[in-house]
C-alpha cells in the first residue's frame, strides 16, 4: 500500500513538473524560434518573461460566452485534453528512477493520443458557432491519417525490446538508438506527432482561414487553459519521441533527467520550427498523402522492424 | 463568500502589474483613409493582433468606415470580452454619424502615436481608470427562441430553412450526389483573411464549398469611398495620383513593389507561416531601387520550403479566355496572358519593359507572379525620376485602376464560379490569391452572375 501510494506521488509530481516546465519551455521556444525565422532581433529577457505577462493578462480577462453554447463540455475540453497529456506523459519514464512500469505502456500512450480527438471535438463543437464546430471537424476527419503512423511507429519501436512497457524500449537502446537502427521510426513519428498537437502544416482545426477555429470563440482563462493544454500534448508527444527514438534517459556524464529533459526539448524544437517553416498543408491532399504514402511506408517499416528482431532473436 | 471575493480581488492585484507589461491584444477594423496601415502594427513587439475579436482588449477602428459596415462594426464590438476598450485613429473628416458610432473611444489624431495610445488604453483598462466599454447594442437575442425546451429541440420548423430567424441545415446533393446537410453561413465584413468590406454568404456541406454569393447591401450604395472620405487615401496612393498627372516610374514602382509585398506576407500569414510574413514585412520600408538581393534570397527560401507551393498548385485555376482584356493585372498575367497597361506608357516603352507572365493561372502561380514582379519592378525604379501615367488610367498592382472603377468588380463576378466545390481552406487561399479592393466595387458589377469559369468541383475531377 505504502509503495502504491509513493508510486503515486512520485509520478504525479514528476508528471506536473516535467509539464509545467515543458509548457514553458515549448512557449519560450516559439517565441525564440518565430522570432530567429522572422529575422528579428531575440531579445531573450521578453521571450523569458514573456509567457507570464500573456498569462496574467488572459487571466483578468473575463471568459466569453456564445448563444445557446454547451457551457458544461465547454468547460471540460481543455481539461480533458490536459489530462490526457499527463496521462500519456505518465508512462513516460523521465529518469531511470521514476519510471513508471507499465506493461502495455505503448498501447496505453496510442489510446491516450486517440482520445485528444474526443477533447478538440468537444471544444469545436461546444462553442455552438460555425468556425469552432468546422474546426473540430477537421480534426476528426484528419485524426486517422496521423493515428495510425503513430501507433505502427511505437510498436515497431516495441519489437526490439520485446516489450510494450517504455522502460524496456529505452533499456533495448542501450547499444544502439532507434533513431539509427529505425530510420523511417522518426520522421513519421514527427509528422503524426505534429497531428496529435495540432499543430503548423497539421494545425488545420486552429487555422486562420477559421478565424482561430476551435478557439474562435475563446477567450480569458478558457483560451489560456486550451493553449496550454495543447503545449501539454506537445510535451507528452515529445517526451515519448525522446524515449523511444533517442534513448530517453540514456547518455554519458549527465545525469539520466537531464538528457531526457534535452532530448525532449530537442524534438519540441523541431516540431515548432516545422511549424513556423511547414505552412499548413491542404487537407484533402494530406488524408490522400497518408493513406498512400505514410501508412504503407508505416506498415513496411513495422515488417522490416519484425524481421529484423526475429533474426537478431534467432541468432 | 467574501473570502473568495477577497482571495479574487488579492490575485488580480498580483496579476496587474505582469499584464500591464504584456502586448496589447487587439483586433483590427480597416476602414479607409486610416494614417496607420494594419500590416505596421504586425512588427511590432508591444501588439499581439488576434484574428477573433473574442479574445481582445481593445479594438481598434483604422480610419472612416463606411455606412454599410458600421452595425457591422458594432457587432464586433459586441464580441468582445471584458474589459474592453476601443481606440479609433481619427479620420481626417469627421462626420456626425460616425461621432455616434463608438461614443467611448479613445481618439488618436494623425499626428499622435497610436502604439502609445493602445498601451495606455490597455494598461488603464486593467488598472481599473478606464472603464470597460459598455454595450452598444442591446444584449438580446436576433430571434427570440419558440421552440420546446432549453434548445428548442421539440419545436416544428426544425427541418430547414429559416425557423424563427434562425438559418437551419437544409439537405442538398453534395458533390458526390449524396443528400448531405448544407450550413448557411454569412462570412465577413472584418474577416481577418479578406479585404475589408467582402461580405460572403456562403452554403458549406461540412469544409465543401456548395455555393457563394456576394452580399448586394455593401454595394448598394455605390463605391465605398466617398468623396470626402477618400482624400486621404487617394494622396498616399501614386496610382490613383497617375490617373490624372504623370508620376515618376521609380514611386510607382517602388508602390507597387510595397504592395506585392504587404500582400505576400498576408497569404503567408493565411497559410499559417506568421513568422515568414513579418519576415517580408519588414523589407517593405527598406526597398530600394535595383537592390533585390533579399526578395531573390526569399524567393529561394519559399522554393525550397515547398509546403506554399503544395498548398497553392492547382487551386483556384483561371483560364485565359476569363480574364483577356479585362485588366486584371498579375492574376491575368499569372495566366499567361501579356495584359499590361504600362506596354502603352511611353515612359516604359523607353525602359524595354516587358510583361512577366506564369502560365498555369493558379495560386501559385500568382504569388510567384507577383514576387517576380516585386523584382521587376525594384529593377524598373532605377528610372527614377522619369514621368509616367497622367492618361486617365494606370497599372495599378491589381490590375488597370481608372477614376470610377479597378479590377476587383471584374475578380468579384469571377469569384463564385472559382471557389464553388473547394474545401473553405482552398476557397481562402484563392481569395486571397485575387487580391481584392472592394473599395474599386461599383453598385451593380459584383452581383452579377458569373458567365464563364467552370465549377472547382469539375476541374477537381
Amino acid at each position: 500500500m505504502t509503495d502504491w501510494l509513493v508510486m503515486v506521488v512520485v509520478t504525479t509530481t514528476s508528471v506536473g513538473l516535467a509539464l509545467t516546465l515543458g509548457i514553458y519551455g515549448t512557449v519560450v521556444l516559439d517565441r525564440v524560434i518565430g522570432r530567429s525565422i522572422a529575422g528579428e532581433p531575440l531579445r531573450l529577457t521578453r521571450a523569458l518573461v514573456g509567457p507570464f505577462q500573456h498569462a496574467a493578462l488572459l487571466l483578468l480577462q473575463q471568459r466569453s460566452d456564445t448563444e445557446r453554447s454547451d457551457s458544461a463540455t465547454w468547460a471540460v475540453a481543455p481539461a480533458l485534453l490536459g489530462a490526457l497529456a499527463a496521462a500519456a506523459l505518465a508512462v513516460v519514464p523521465l529518469t531511470p528512477a521514476v519510471a513508471l512500469e507499465v506493461s502495455s505502456g505503448i498501447v496505453y500512450f496510442g489510446a491516450t493520443m486517440a482520445m485528444v480527438m474526443v477533447a478538440v471535438f468537444l471544444n469545436g463543437w461546444s462553442a455552438n458557432s460555425t468556425f469552432p464546430l468546422i474546426g473540430g471537424y477537421r480534426f476528426v476527419a484528419q485524426a486517422l491519417s496521423f493515428e495510425m503512423p503513430l501507433v505502427l511507429v511505437l510498436i515497431a519501436a516495441a519489437l526490439p525490446a520485446e516489450s510494450l512497457n517504455v522502460a524496456d524500449i529505452v533499456r533495448s537502446q542501450d547499444t544502439l538508438w532507434n533513431v539509427v537502427r529505425q530510420p523511417l521510426g522518426l520522421p513519421l513519428y514527427l509528422i503524426a506527432a505534429l497531428g496529435v498537437s495540432f499543430l503548423g502544416p497539421l494545425g488545420l482545426p486552429d487555422g486562420i482561414d477559421l478565424a482561430g477555429g476551435t478557439v474562435a470563440e475563446l477567450s480569458g482563462t478558457a483560451l489560456l487553459l486550451w493553449r496550454a493544454a495543447q503545449a501539454a500534448v506537445l510535451v507528452a508527444v515529445s517526451a515519448m519521441g525522446a524515449a523511444v527514438f533517442l534513448g530517453g534517459w540514456l547518455g554519458p556524464w549527465l545525469p539520466g533527467s537531464v538528457w531526457m529533459a534535452l532530448k525532449t526539448l530537442l524534438l519540441i524544437a523541431l516540431m515548432v520550427v516545422a511549424k513556423h517553416l511547414f505552412g499548413r498543408v491542404r487537407l484533402e491532399r494530406f488524408v490522400v498523402v497518408s493513406w498512400v504514402v505514410l501508412i504503407p511506408v508505416a506498415l513496411v517499416h513495422v515488417f522490416l522492424s519484425g524481421i529484423l528482431a526475429l533474426r537478431r532473436i534467432g541468432s | 463568500m467574501v473570502m473568495r471575493d477577497a482571495v479574487a480581488e488579492g490575485l488580480r492585484r498580483l496579476l496587474i502589474p505582469l499584464a500591464c507589461r504584456a502586448p496589447v491584444r487587439v483586433f483590427a477594423l480597416a476602414g479607409v483613409n486610416s494614417p496607420t496601415n494594419i500590416d505596421d502594427l504586425r512588427l511590432r513587439d508591444d501588439i499581439c493582433l488576434v484574428d477573433s475579436p473574442r479574445s481582445a482588449n481593445v479594438l481598434w477602428v483604422a480610419g472612416l468606415l463606411p455606412a454599410p459596415l458600421q452595425d457591422s462594426a458594432r457587432r464586433v464590438h459586441a464580441m468582445m470580452s471584458h474589459p474592453r476598450a476601443t481606440v479609433w485613429s481619427r479620420p481626417s473628416v469627421m462626420t456626425a454619424e460616425h461621432a455616434t458610432l463608438f461614443p467611448h473611444a479613445t481618439i488618436v489624431g494623425p499626428s499622435e502615436d497610436l502604439f502609445e495610445a493602445l498601451r495606455t488604453v490597455q494598461r488603464a483598462l486593467l488598472t481599473k481608470r478606464h472603464a470597460s466599454d459598455e454595450a452598444l447594442l442591446p444584449d438580446e437575442e436576433p430571434a427570440p427562441w419558440r421552440g420546446v425546451g432549453p434548445y428548442g429541440q421539440g419545436g416544428t420548423g426544425m427541418t430547414g430553412g429559416v425557423p424563427y430567424g434562425r438559418p437551419m441545415a437544409e439537405r442538398a446533393p453534395d458533390r458526390d450526389g449524396l443528400e448531405l446537410d448544407q450550413l448557411p453561413m454569412r462570412i465577413g465584413p472584418f474577416f481577418p483573411p479578406f479585404p475589408s468590406g467582402l461580405i460572403l454568404d456562403v452554403r458549406l456541406q461540412g469544409d465543401v464549398v456548395q455555393e457563394v454569393t456576394i452580399a448586394e447591401s455593401l454595394f448598394a450604395q455605390g463605391n465605398v469611398l466617398s468623396s470626402g472620405e477618400s482624400q486621404g487615401d487617394l494622396l498616399r496612393d501614386p496610382f490613383r495620383r497617375a490617373l490624372t498627372e504623370p508620376v515618376p516610374v521609380g514611386e510607382l514602382e517602388l508602390a507597387r513593389a510595397r504592395h506585392h509585398l504587404r500582400w505576400l506576407a498576408h497569404a503567408l500569414r493565411v497559410h499559417g507561416l506568421e513568422a515568414l510574413g513579418r519576415r517580408v514585412l519588414m523589407f517593405v520600408p527598406a526597398l530600394e531601387p535595383g537592390k533585390a538581393g533579399d526578395i531573390l534570397a526569399l524567393r529561394r527560401l519559399l522554393d525550397r520550403i515547398r509546403t506554399f507551393d503544395w498548398s497553392t498548385a492547382g487551386v483556384g485555376i483561371l483560364e485565359r479566355q476569363q480574364l483577356s482584356g479585362r485588366g486584371l493585372g498579375p492574376v491575368a498575367r499569372a495566366a499567361g496572358l501579356s495584359d499590361d497597361s504600362r506596354l502603352v506608357d511611353p515612359a516604359y516603352d523607353k525602359l524595354g519593359f516587358e510583361p512577366l507572365v506564369h502560365n498555369d493561372g493558379d495560386c501559385r502561380a500568382r504569388w510567384r507572379q507577383r514576387l517576380g514582379e516585386v523584382i521587376q519592378s525594384l529593377a524598373l525604379a532605377r528610372a527614377g525620376a522619369q514621368p509616367a501615367g497622367g492618361a486617365g488610367s494606370v497599372e495599378s498592382p491589381r490590375g488597370v485602376l481608372r477614376p470610377e472603377t479597378g479590377p476587383t468588380p471584374a475578380l468579384l463576378t469571377l469569384l463564385p464560379g472559382l471557389v464553388r466545390g473547394m474545401e473553405w481552406g482552398d476557397a481562402v487561399t484563392t481569395i486571397v490569391s485575387l487580391d481584392l479592393d472592394v473599395r474599386e466595387a461599383r453598385a451593380a458589377s459584383p452581383v452579377e452572375t458569373p458567365t464563364s469559369g467552370k465549377p472547382a468541383v469539375e476541374r477537381d475531377e
